[in-house]
């Protein structure tokens, strides 16, 4: 018994000594010196062997008071950093989190923290945030769209009907005129005369705005586009009416503005709608001439994002406009043609 | 008061009218029969100045009218000024009515005395509503034409041709377009204006409304006019001209 009890004795000893001498060294040294372990797992997150890095970077003891807090930060910070790389969001908050207790205002660790975050939500969410960050950009963007499809709208019928009356004029000199306009107008990319109207013509002595050059262009397109549909409109007209108006001793203008125009309005309004519809896409090509509309801010939005639904925000906006347009002509159309038959 | 010497139309090769010599007198009522293509139609529109006539003289009043000639003779038509005031006051009733499809009945009749005559918007109506209830129509002033049958279009259009108080009247197959329950509210319109002492040529294929309407009736064919005389003499069965003869058979 009491032998037994003797060698027990000597074998607590023995194992409380192994352990004091193994483990106590380290100890010491980390206490001793948290810039060698900081160097040492430096050294092996250069090497790639992060876990082994991570366990290091962890035995680096928080501060005491009025110790100097530098390699701990460093430490959490590398930590926090590689759990980042590895898509271990909770961890890297954490490393950044212990920081923050004890320096509430250090801001690597606050953007770190951020970004952490960002990366926690998720995409869509974060799209959903873009939208609403953006649709104020988005709107007034489009408010400059609207502008041109309105002016555009205003102007290009009314040039469009001289046209129309010119082109079909016995004055030949007009006719051809008139027939070389829109030859060149009708025959050429519009996205070709926005750049003429822009780029090509201040060398020849006169600059434009890109507001003015835009207006110009679409005003100059649209304009052709719609004399020839509404000289298709005033040639389809029975020939009578204007024998009508003649034989009661109207002349030919008289004729035309209170007899013959009148009567294309409700033929124009669905072969005009769909020009107008085309007109609010067609505004898309004026942002290659500095125009800040729809198009290019979305375009913008989306280089600095890369996110897609800012592109389907303004396809919406489009589709809003098209369908209150195409909403809208249809109306038209039935008050236009309350003298019919139907 | 209007009188046609030696009227010519062509068209490219073709002769429409050929040397036709008309005289309307004041209150006349001439009715003008023929098939179809012998250039009724084109003779009217030159009485309207609608079509050009390539050479004779038409005279109003025993003043020639309408034309001049360039330096290498040929025919011109006046200006537009001219040429509108003379058609003004001879008016045309078409086949096919052509009122103005956007205006109701009122606003069509309206139209020319405000837009020719310049006279005032209650000026016009005033006419316009007596010339409606003249028709018989003064119900339907305010329909527009797509919703008026055939018979009552060609009444609007007839008081839109009189709201210009024109001196000649011109109908150019005014019931031809109309089903025949609708042609005698058309004749009985022109009737009641012929009552009242309207100068009128009428062109037809109505039998009986000719013999019943016509101081003298013109019998044309291939652009000249072959038989002419009043409406006993062509109607009776002392008629010896043969294509006249032909014609008559054929449609009555
Ligand atoms: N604008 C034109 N151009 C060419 N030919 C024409 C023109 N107008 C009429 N014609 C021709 O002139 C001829 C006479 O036509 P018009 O209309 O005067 O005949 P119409 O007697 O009135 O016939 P309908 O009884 O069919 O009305 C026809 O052969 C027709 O083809
Ligand atoms: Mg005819």
């Amino acid at each position: 018994m009491e032998v037994a009890r003797y060698k027990l004795g000597v074998a607590l000893a023995t194992l409380s000594f192994l352990v004091l001498t193994l483990f106590a060294p380290c100890v010491i040294a980390a206490q001793a010196d948290r810039y060698e372990i900081l160097a040492e797992a430096t050294r092996l997150a250069n090497e790639g062997d992060f876990a082994g890095a991570l366990e290091l970077f962890h035995q680096v003891p928080a501060p005491g008071e009025n110790e100097d807090g530098g390699v701990f930060v460093r430490s959490r910070m590398e930590a926090a950093k590689i759990y980042f790389s590895m898509d271990r969001y909770p961890e890297s908050a954490r490393m950044c989190g212990e920081i923050l207790a004890i320096y509430p205002d250090n801001l690597e660790a606050q953007n770190l923290l951020r970004q952490v975050k960002a990366a926690q939500t998720p995409r869509w969410v974060r799209f959903l945030k873009d939208l609403k960050t953006y649709l104020p950009t988005l709107l007034k963007a489009s408010g400059m769209t609207l502008v041109l499809v309105v002016i555009t709208m205003i102007v290009s019928p009314v040039m469009g009907l001289f046209i129309a009356l010119g082109r079909i004029s016995r004055i030949r000199s007009l006719s051809s005129l008139f027939w070389c306009y829109i030859w060149i107008f009708r025959g050429t990319p519009l996205l070709l005369q926005l750049f003429f109207i822009y780029y090509g013509l201040p060398p020849m002595g006169l600059t434009l705005e890109p507001f003015t050059a835009a207006v110009l262009g679409l005003g100059l397109n649209y304009s052709a586009y719609l004399a020839e549909i509404i000289r298709g409109a005033i040639e389809s007209i029975d020939p009578g009416q204007m024998e009508a108006a003649k034989s009661i001793g109207m002349t030919y203008w008289q004729a035309m503005r209170k007899i013959i125009v009148p009567q294309t309005y409700k033929r124009l309004v669905p072969p005009v709608g769909n020009e107008f519809i085309a007109l609010i896409k067609d505004t898309a090509l004026v942002s290659t001439i500095a125009m800040v509309e729809l198009m290019r801010a979305a375009d913008q939005i989306f280089n600095a994002t890369f996110n897609i639904f800012i592109l389907v925000q303004a396809a919406i906006i489009y589709l809003v406009f098209t369908s209150i347009f195409t909403v809208s002509f249809k109306k038209l159309e039935d008050r236009l043609g309350v003298y019919e038959n139907r | 008061m209007i009188e046609l010497v030696d009227v010519v139309k062509r068209f490219g090769d073709f002769t429409a009218v050929d040397k036709v010599s008309l005289n309307i007198n004041k209150g006349e009522k001439i009715v003008i029969i023929g098939p179809s293509g012998s250039g009724k139609t084109t003779l009217l529109k030159m009485i309207n100045f609608l079509q050009k006539m390539d050479s004779g003289k038409i005279l109003m009043e025993g003043k020639e009218v309408g034309y001049h000639r360039d330096a290498k003779g040929r025919l011109v038509l006046e200006k537009q000024e001219v040429i509108c005031k003379l058609r003004s006051e001879i008016c045309m009733v078409f086949q096919h009515f052509y009122l103005f499809p956007h205006m109701t009945a009122l606003q069509n009749v309206m139209e020319g005395p405000m837009t020719v005559k310049k006279q005032s918007r209650e000026e016009a109506r005033e006419i316009a509503m007596d010339l409606l209830g003249k028709v018989g129509l003064l119900d339907k002033k305010d329909v527009y034409p797509a919703f008026l049958s055939g018979g009552q279009k060609q009444r609007v259009a007839i008081a839109r041709a009189l709201a210009m108080k024109p001196m000649l009247m011109l109908f150019d197959e005014p019931t031809s377009a109309l089903d025949p329950e609708l042609v005698g509210e058309v004749f009985n319109t022109i009737k009641a204006l012929a009552l009242e002492g309207m100068t009128m040529v009428i062109v037809t294929h109505q039998m009986g409304f000719a013999r019943e309407m016509a101081d003298r009736v013109i019998f044309m064919d291939n652009g000249r006019f072959i038989f002419e005389g009043d409406s006993q003499d062509v109607f009776s069965d002392r008629m010896d001209n043969p294509r006249v003869k032909a014609f008559l058979d054929k449609v009555l």
